[in-house]
């Protein structure tokens, strides 16, 4: 009892001084690494006082109070997933390292809470809270709710993201919660473009009113609620300003409750490595669906390939990961240029372009184990043979896109007029990248490492952008035949004959592609050592 | 131990007349001659000659960076020499693919597998890459999955197998197009017990049958007990090779003429440890 008693005094200043030291650790391996730190830290800091600094200017507006409650939500959302989508980015003490030492759940709770302040993310909270928390503060008794306020929404925070990260351990050691992790590039992408797209509606005028009847509910959620909390208490609604509170400081002590039985069942179980072996055979859904996939998919090589790509496509994340992109931002960019006033039908060629990328570095996919295909192509039609099926599973599924995208920037963003012409030049495109994507393949392999959020090995990035940004040129040399015919048409004023695109489009990326396969086979055939080699790094 | 003429008269005996063991005239499963492959500055694998006897179980043992993983591959044809001849089964391996891929059968160690197939699907894609037909492949990959005992984990994700299940899927793609020869690399690194007795079990009934299986390992006691054929390969040459019975000579075990082949014998037990074990704490 007595030692439960002493520990926690003894506990917190150990933990505090173990992350400092971890911390400036991790900062001495290299110059690079410190400069990063220091200046990713400034940069922050930085930003984060000018949205504080504009909160406290918004003081007295009408819609401060909203917009405070607001801020204070998203930040409590942020670091409630950050912990799924970082796991590794998160620089808190791991409790699992813990395991072997005798500490009771209670103080090592507190110890963890109190090393977990410690940090750029809390303080980056504690200013803003601070700026939210002085933009809607009037009068004595609002500035000492404030005060506590601030307190609790750091904690709240804090809390939370240590309470989501122990009770996700189990997930995010698990292959699952890495394959998770991997896309979480995926979310950071697309929610910027949704904050971007936001913001824009919020700048307008009168844009604030759009958050009202948001702010209406956040206001009650914790720990948004002590915000809302230091608005009553200017008011004099000295019992909604206590409600507020309460329900912070509930909050507060359930999130603490449910953090320390997580973690009391994660240090007294086996972890979950020697537990995946014994698991039962999930019974994969390669029944009717897939067999129905297999039967549509040609016979011999091709379809066996296709099959092989198409099911990556979709389980392992990285292939995932990268046709999500192709496939998101080739929509969105027409989307968000409409979105911008600067909208037309020619931004559609986005989609051609992005989803025509994705030839390139075929075999870096495959990570080493292109051995297997590498083991079981012998002569250069193997080659042409293993490319042209996965240009076609490519194919598959960038034909129908590019046709969808541009339909629908033709009917939203029109005019219905150029439609044939930049539907036939989307597939010219998409051929030059196919045959271009072909070669590059071949000639200039890298490896894509399987985990974290890299896409090009360390020292293959060179290779990587070379062969990107000479295979795009290349593949821009390539469609100029085509360029050239709807410029010339356009100039003589032809436009009747605009339709002639179409038809040479769809030919000349078929030819193009075909010849750059063909030029590509052999020269796979010819290098599988080398690239086995390339594509095995990391 | 095997001097330059007795590595010789070993050649002209293995090399292409019939082999004690029984079987087979022709050519050897394997022929290098002056095999060379410098990463850098450093020297893997020193201008070796092997020549391995086809019908045989061979193992290729050495210590830890002796060079059989980069010998292995470049007899596999999935790493370039930087000079030398490999032929297998009379075909040269950088000459004529056609003749040697379909010949031969792959486990390399280090190198992953198609992992986010299942162990069903894998083998259902290599043995259509192979050529061979659908139905076929289904069949073999069945009776493959049962006497590996993976059946139960076929709709698995490789990707969440274990070391000695990866292993073994990686033998039945190996094996699914009946191959003349079979190259293993450390098959029964990280292996546990049970696996590895399923896995000596295949290998054993696939040898007896005249096919040839070459395999490389450190733990000697694996060699000696399965093997009638080695080739001792330590700094990246070929230290000794011959029926087990030539090279093992007059040394109790393996492991002992290894050591000496290798010269590392009377190193070790250091005296500096006295204070190790029971006794005074």
């Amino acid at each position: 009892m007595s030692t439960e008693a002493t520990a926690p005094a003894a506990l917190v200043p150990v933990f505090v001084r173990l992350k400092l030291t971890l911390l400036r650790n991790g900062l001495r391996q290299s110059t690079g690494r410190t400069a990063a730190y220091v200046l990713s830290a400034v940069v922050g800091l930085l930003f984060t006082a000018a949205i504080a600094l504009g909160l406290v200017a918004l003081r007295g507006n009408p819609h401060a109070g909203t917009l405070a409650v607001t801020l204070t939500g998203i930040l409590t959302l942020g670091w409630a997933v950050m912990p799924l989508f970082f796991p590794t980015g998160d620089e808190t003490l791991d409790p699992t390292r813990l395991v072997m030492l005798p500490l009771r759940p209670r103080p090592l709770i507190r110890a963890l809470l109190v090393t977990s302040l410690v940090g750029l993310g809390p303080l980056t909270t504690l200013v803003l809270a601070t700026g939210a928390v002085i933009a809607v503060a009037d009068g004595p008794a609002a500035a000492v709710v404030g005060v506590l306020a601030v307190a609790l929404v750091v904690l709240v925070c804090v809390a939370l993201a240590r309470a989501v990260a122990t009770a996700s351990v189990r997930l995010l050691t698990s292959r699952r919660g890495r394959d998770l992790a991997v896309l979480g590039g995926l979310f950071v992408a697309f929610g910027a473009q949704g904050v971007n797209i936001a913001a824009r509606q919020l700048g307008s005028p009168d844009g604030l009113s759009v958050l009202e009847p948001l702010g209406e509910v956040l206001r009650w959620v914790p720990p948004a609620s002590a915000l809302g909390a230091v608005d009553d208490a200017g008011h004099g609604a000295y019992g909604r300003a206590a409600a507020g509170l309460a329900l912070a400081v509930v909050a507060l002590a359930l999130l603490l409750w449910w953090w320390q039985r997580t973690l009391t069942a994660l240090m007294t179980s086996p972890d979950s490595s020697t537990l995946q072996a014994v698991e039962k055979d999930s019974a994969r859904r390669s029944g009717g669906a897939e067999r129905g996939l297999a039967r549509l998919l040609p016979g011999g090589r091709t379809g066996t390939v296709m099959l092989r790509t198409l099911r990556y496509a979709w389980r392992d994340p990285k292939s995932k990961m990268s046709w999500a992109m192709a496939l998101g931002l080739g929509l969105l960019l027409p989307v968000v240029y409409a979105a911008q006033g600067n909208g037309s039908i020619y931004t559609s060629f986005s989609a051609s372009a992005l989803l025509g990328l994705q030839m390139y570095n075929q075999f870096g996919q495959d990570t080493s184990a292109f051995w297997m295909v590498a083991s079981t192509i012998a002569t250069p039609r193997d080659a042409f043979v293993e490319l042209r099926a996965r240009a076609l599973t490519l194919m598959l599924v960038a034909v129908p896109y590019v046709t969808l995208v541009v339909v629908g920037a033709a009917a939203f963003i029109g005019p219905w007029s150029s439609f044939l012409e930049v539907y036939g030049l989307s597939l010219g495109l998409l051929g030059a990248l196919v045959a271009t994507g072909a070669m590059a393949s071949a000639l200039s392999p890298y490896s894509i490492p399987s985990d974290g959020n890299k896409n090009v090995a360390p020292g293959q990035a060179g290779i990587a952008w070379i062969s990107l940004f000479g295979g795009f040129l290349t593949a821009a040399a390539l469609t100029s035949p085509l360029l050239a015919l709807t410029i010339g048409l356009h100039v003589a004023g032809l436009s009747g004959l605009l339709w002639v695109l179409l038809p040479a489009g769809a030919v000349y990326g078929l030819g193009v592609a075909t010849l750059g396969l063909r030029l590509a086979a052999p020269r796979v055939a010819a290098r599988l050592p080398e690239i086995l080699a390339a594509v095995s790094k990391g | 131990m095997a001097s330059e003429a007795e590595k010789k008269q070993e050649e002209e005996e293995y090399g292409s007349v019939a082999t004690p063991g029984g079987a087979l005239a022709g050519p050897p499963a394997v022929r290098i001659e002056g095999l060379w492959k410098r990463f850098g500055e450093q020297t893997a694998v020193h201008g070796i000659d092997l020549t391995l006897p086809a019908g045989h179980f061979i193992g290729l043992v050495g210590p830890n960076g002796a060079g059989k993983t980069t010998t292995l591959s470049m007899v596999t044809g999935l790493l370039r020499p930087d000079s030398g001849l490999v032929e297998i089964g009379g075909h040269d391996v950088w000459q004529d693919p056609v003749g040697v891929k379909s010949r031969i059968g792959v486990l390399p160690e280090g190198l992953r597998l198609f992992e986010r197939l299942s162990g069903r699907e894998l083998l259902a894609y290599i043995g259509r890459l192979r050529g061979l037909a659908g139905a076929e492949v289904d069949k073999r990959a069945g009776q493959l999955l049962d006497v590996l005992d993976l059946s139960g984990s076929q709709h698995k994700l490789v990707v969440d197998y274990s070391t000695g299940m990866r292993k073994k899927i990686g033998l039945a793609a190996a094996l699914l197009h009946n191959p003349e020869i079979l190259f293993l690399d450390e098959p029964f690194e990280g292996v546990d017990p049970v696996s590895a007795q399923t896995i000596r079990g295949v290998l054993e009934r696939y040898t007896s049958s005249g096919a040839t299986v070459i395999f490389s390992s450190h733990v000697m006691e694996l060699v000696e007990s399965l093997c009638d054929w080695v080739a001792v390969m330590a700094a990246g040459k070929i230290r000794a090779q011959g029926p087990l019975a030539e090279v093992r000579g007059a040394a109790p075990s393996l492991q002992d003429a290894f050591l000496e082949l290798v010269g590392a014998r009377g190193r070790g037990a250091g005296q500096n440890l006295d204070w190790l074990g029971g006794g005074a704490r």
